[in-house]
């Protein structure tokens, strides 16, 4: 088993999908351990594949200290036009596979927990297993046709999977808004996608990367189809102005969040976009939208999980917030330090969404914070965690969150000003801001619902567990950034040394810098605790009444729902109100009765030449005849 | 001899007073009588085309032969028919025949 | 000579017994001018020398055809006494109209054409070995398909004017 056979690790899930799609109503237990089975064995075989790419890294690797094993097959062709099926595997890929193996089968675990009792539980394992196939087929594939349908399959599976509790209205609007929108992007993708062909002859990302690097696509093309599969990346991963989705997704089961929605799907955009940075940066003018876009979004999220109180959606909020970052470590170039965020964030991320749903199924179904709080006293390990979470989140040292943060601020060097720099910081402090909000307000401070609080309970160890090993992960993810670290276990350096764009970049540790951005993790978490310390929920009605202006756009995510629906409802409606009127009048009307009302107006006069009388047809023979006789003269001459 | 153009004229005065009976007489007998004057000409047409223009071939006779069997076979169905006509409407006048109309 | 003045009086009786056939008023005396104008083509017959078929014309027209023709007129009831009656139709105008324009056309063309071999010429007579020849060699089939015809029509006529039972 080697990195050729890194395919399996896409059958294995896909097998499993399909055995308990047909079969999961009969399996015993339904087979939720078959999932396990599925998922754990993928895990396993990574590690095969692991081993086997760092083994055979002193043959490959090239100048530039870069190194891949590929593989590739031709499917089927049709004249000039091939469609291939391949694999390649190399840190980046190799970085991912890991990521989304160890969370799925973490939350797979914890899902046997959380899904315990609930209606369609087969599927729901099933659905799962289908989208951890689609992603690492994602992850692997090396021709953009097949990302292309990889794309496609984790959106359906997230569709699925929003849509679980399809019984409730709102969760099939969800599914819904998910999937359409997401849909735009995805066109955008495509259109990117045909535009690369075009201008090159090929899918596989390699040659289309040699082809942008060596100046053979003219640089105003390559920035519009660039853009175009930037456009797609928005769609999936729910950057502003596409982020409408992501907050109505929680609508699905916890875990479904947790995995599709904090680790792996939503950063499908990231590593698509990590996988063409050469060609970015053949453009600059890309980078730099796409830096803009992730300060926007970090930004705007901010403000916007500041005034939720469902805890589910301000992790949602969290999660494009988090996004942003990554998106603006990829536009300064700097994939390593985009690539790590991934990393950690999809940890402690999934651990937090892992550790609501604790407390959704502790406190029978609350998740809103108005109605919980001093939940540690009842739920201490799920505290914990979700303690270790909400630090690494909010960048506090020595968790994940901040050796990988503390990359991204590196990175914003790049640009020339400062100005992202600055920009990130604040988005730093908000991030901290209310990430601490929402653990004081749900495991802090007095009860706000003594109901809720009494009948509250820690869960038991089939999802515990699963925590636990996530909050493990989340304290010591982040040292991999270090040299010796990363040496040890076998990597070639530390992670920005294993993943890298141009040069393999040594970390070395910036004290400054690490003071600066510990800094803003501190204030921001000392400033939320002032604040919101004894449950002083007063700043929001405060706020209300000296602005309500801003409180509204605050509560109202800044009006983008509106914006969108009134588009829909005046723009499209309008539209369709033309076509119909088309529809009716001409195409019906004229068209269709038309020709019926014009032939029988046509036979209504007609009629009249059938007499009856014999003598009459006589004189139409005759004239008949010399007609024929005439016209025969004329053509005659 | 008369020259040709004689029987060619003289075939077309009868042929059109026969196309003049067609049209305007009432009684089926009086237009398949006019009917027959018709066939009539157009064979004496044809005879005077094969004597004079084609000796050899007298394609045109033999056409008038074949024009003279289906007249005979054409009028004996025809009567039939008129008196078919006359059994069911008791009048051979073609005007009173017209039901078959809009 | 002698034969040119025959002609035209034989020309003009056929002209007047057809005139006679679609102007009178009488339906009888229609028919009998029908039998003059038969046998005045039938005569036109011989001055072409085709014997034959002035013979068949003769027989067939005048013997068969007049004879159905009285026969239907009998059957339906026309009054054998020849008394005037009223048989033309709506169409008059359009009868005269359109009769007069078709002689006007056909004696035009065929008086402006130029037909080849000098047609002054004696008319070549057809004798009946040379219709036999060309009849039974060159045109057998259509022969034998007109005698076909011929029983289809016999058949035809009978079933048509067959009575049916209580009629």
């Amino acid at each position: 088993m080697g990195a050729d056979q890194a395919w399996i690790l896409v059958a294995v899930p896909a097998a499993t999908f399909v055995v308990l799609a047909l079969f999961g109503r009969w399996l015993p237990r339904k087979g939720d351990w078959l999932a396990v089975l599925g998922v754990g064995a993928s895990l396993v075989l990574y590690f095969f594949v692991l081993h086997d790419l760092l083994h055979q890294r002193d043959s490959l690797v090239n100048a530039h200290g870069y190194w891949s094993i590929a593989m590739d097959t031709t499917w089927s062709h049709v004249g000039n036009f091939s469609l291939h099926f391949g694999t390649v595997v190399d840190p980046l890929s190799a970085t991912m596979l890991g990521v989304v193996t160890i969370a799925g089968t973490l939350i797979t675990i914890f899902s046997i927990g959380y899904m315990k009792g609930e209606v369609r539980y087969w599927w729901f394992f099933a659905v799962l297993m289908a989208f951890i196939a689609s992603k690492l087929m994602l992850v692997l594939s090396d021709n953009l046709l097949l990302v292309y349908f990889a794309w496609e399959g984790v959106g359906v599976c997230s569709f699925l999977l929003i849509g679980f509790y399809w019984e409730k209205r709102s969760a099939t609007e969800a599914a819904k808004k998910a999937f359409i929108t997401t849909r735009i992007g995805d066109v955008g993708l495509l259109i990117g996608i045909i535009l690369l062909w075009k201008a090159t002859g090929t899918f596989n990302i390699q040659e289309i990367l040699n082809a942008a690097t060596t100046g053979q696509i003219g640089h105003v093309y390559l920035f519009v189809a660039l853009m175009f599969v930037f456009l797609g990346a928005m769609g999936k991963s729910a950057l502003v102005p596409f982020h409408v989705w992501l907050p109505d997704a929680m609508e699905g089961p916890t875990p479904v969040s947790a995995l599709i929605h904090a680790a792996t799907m939503v950063v499908a955009g990231v590593y698509l976009i990590a996988r063409l940075l050469p060609a970015f940066e053949v453009v600059p003018a890309a980078l730099l939208i796409i830096t803009i876009v992730g300060l926007v979004t970090a930004i705007l999220t901010g403000f916007m999980a500041l005034a939720t109180t469902d805890i589910k959606k301000v992790l949602a909020y969290s999660t494009i917030g988090q996004l942003g970052f990554m998106y603006i470590a990829l536009g300064c170039s700097h994939p390593g330090a985009a690539i790590m965020h991934l990393m950690t964030h999809a940890f402690f991320k999934s651990l937090l969404f892992l550790a609501a749903g604790s407390v959704i199924i502790g406190t029978h179904h609350n998740q809103d914070m108005k109605q919980l709080g001093g939940l540690w006293r009842k739920m201490p390990i799920t505290a914990t965690t979700f303690l270790i979470g909400s630090l690494a989140l909010a960048a506090v040292p020595p968790f994940s969150g901040f050796w990988s943060k503390d990359e991204i601020f590196h990175g914003t060097t790049a640009w020339n000003g400062g100005w992202v720099t600055f920009l990130l910081g604040f988005a730093a402090v908000l991030t901290a801001l209310y990430t601490t909000r929402l653990f004081i307000r749900t495991f802090l401070g007095k009860p706000q619902d003594q109901e809720v609080y009494d009948n509250a309970h820690e869960t038991g160890p089939i999802m515990v567990v699963p925590l636990i090993i996530l909050a493990l992960i989340t304290c010591v993810v982040g040292f991999t950034v270090f040299n010796g670290v990363g040496r040890a276990m076998g990597f070639p350096g530390g992670f920005t040394e294993f993943v890298f764009l141009n040069e393999p970049e040594r970390f070395s540790m910036n004290w400054s810098w690490a003071a600066a951005s510990a800094a803003i993790a501190f204030g921001g978490v000392f400033f939320a605790g002032w604040l919101y310390w004894g449950n002083r929920i007063t700043i929001s009605t405060r706020l209300a009444e000296w602005q309500p202006g801003i409180y509204n756009m605050l509560v109202n995510k800044f009006y983008f729902d509106d914006l969108y629906q009134a588009g829909i409802d005046h723009a499209l409606l309008g539209f369709s109100f033309v076509i119909s009127w088309f529809d009716r009048y001409v195409v019906n009307d004229t068209g269709v009765d038309g020709m019926a009302d014009s032939t029988r107006f046509g036979s209504s006069i007609l009629k009249y030449v059938q007499t009856g009388k014999v003598p009459n047809y006589a004189l139409g023979i005759a004239l008949g005849a010399v007609g024929l006789a005439i016209a025969g003269l004329v053509v005659r001459g | 001899m008369v020259p040709l153009e004689n029987y060619l004229v003289l075939s077309a005065i009868i042929f059109s007073l026969g196309v003049y009976g067609v049209l305007t007489r009432r009684n089926a007998v009086l237009i398949l009588m006019s009917v027959e004057l018709m066939l009539n000409a157009v064979s004496l047409n044809f005879v005077a085309f094969a004597s004079y223009l084609d000796p050899e071939r007298i394609t045109g006779a033999i056409f008038a032969v074949f024009v003279i069997t289906v007249a005979a076979a054409e009028v004996g169905l025809a009567l039939a028919i008129i008196i078919r006509l006359y059994r069911n409407r008791a009048t051979a006048n073609v005007d009173e025949a017209a039901t078959l109309k809009w | 000579m002698a034969t040119e003045v025959l002609w035209w009086i034989f020309a003009v009786l056929i002209v007047a017994a057809t005139a006679g056939t679609v102007f009178s008023k009488s339906v009888i005396h229609s028919a009998i001018f029908l039998i003059g104008s038969l046998a005045g083509v039938g005569v036109m017959y011989v001055f072409l020398v085709v014997d034959f078929l002035a013979l068949v014309q003769f027989l067939i027209y005048g013997g068969a055809v007049t004879v159905l023709i009285l026969l239907a007129l009998m059957v339906t009831r026309a009054d054998p006494s020849g008394r005037p009656e009223d048989t033309d139709g709506p169409q008059k105008p359009f009868g005269v109209i359109f009769g007069a324009a078709m002689m006007a056309v056909l004696i035009g063309v065929s008086v402006s054409t130029n037909w080849p071999n000098d047609v002054s010429d004696k008319a070549h007579g057809i004798p009946i070995d040379t219709i036999s020849e060309k009849l039974f060699i060159d045109f057998g089939p259509p022969f034998v398909i007109a005698s076909a015809l011929l029983l289809v029509a016999l058949i035809g006529a009978i079933i048509l004017a067959r009575q049916e039972e209580g009629e």
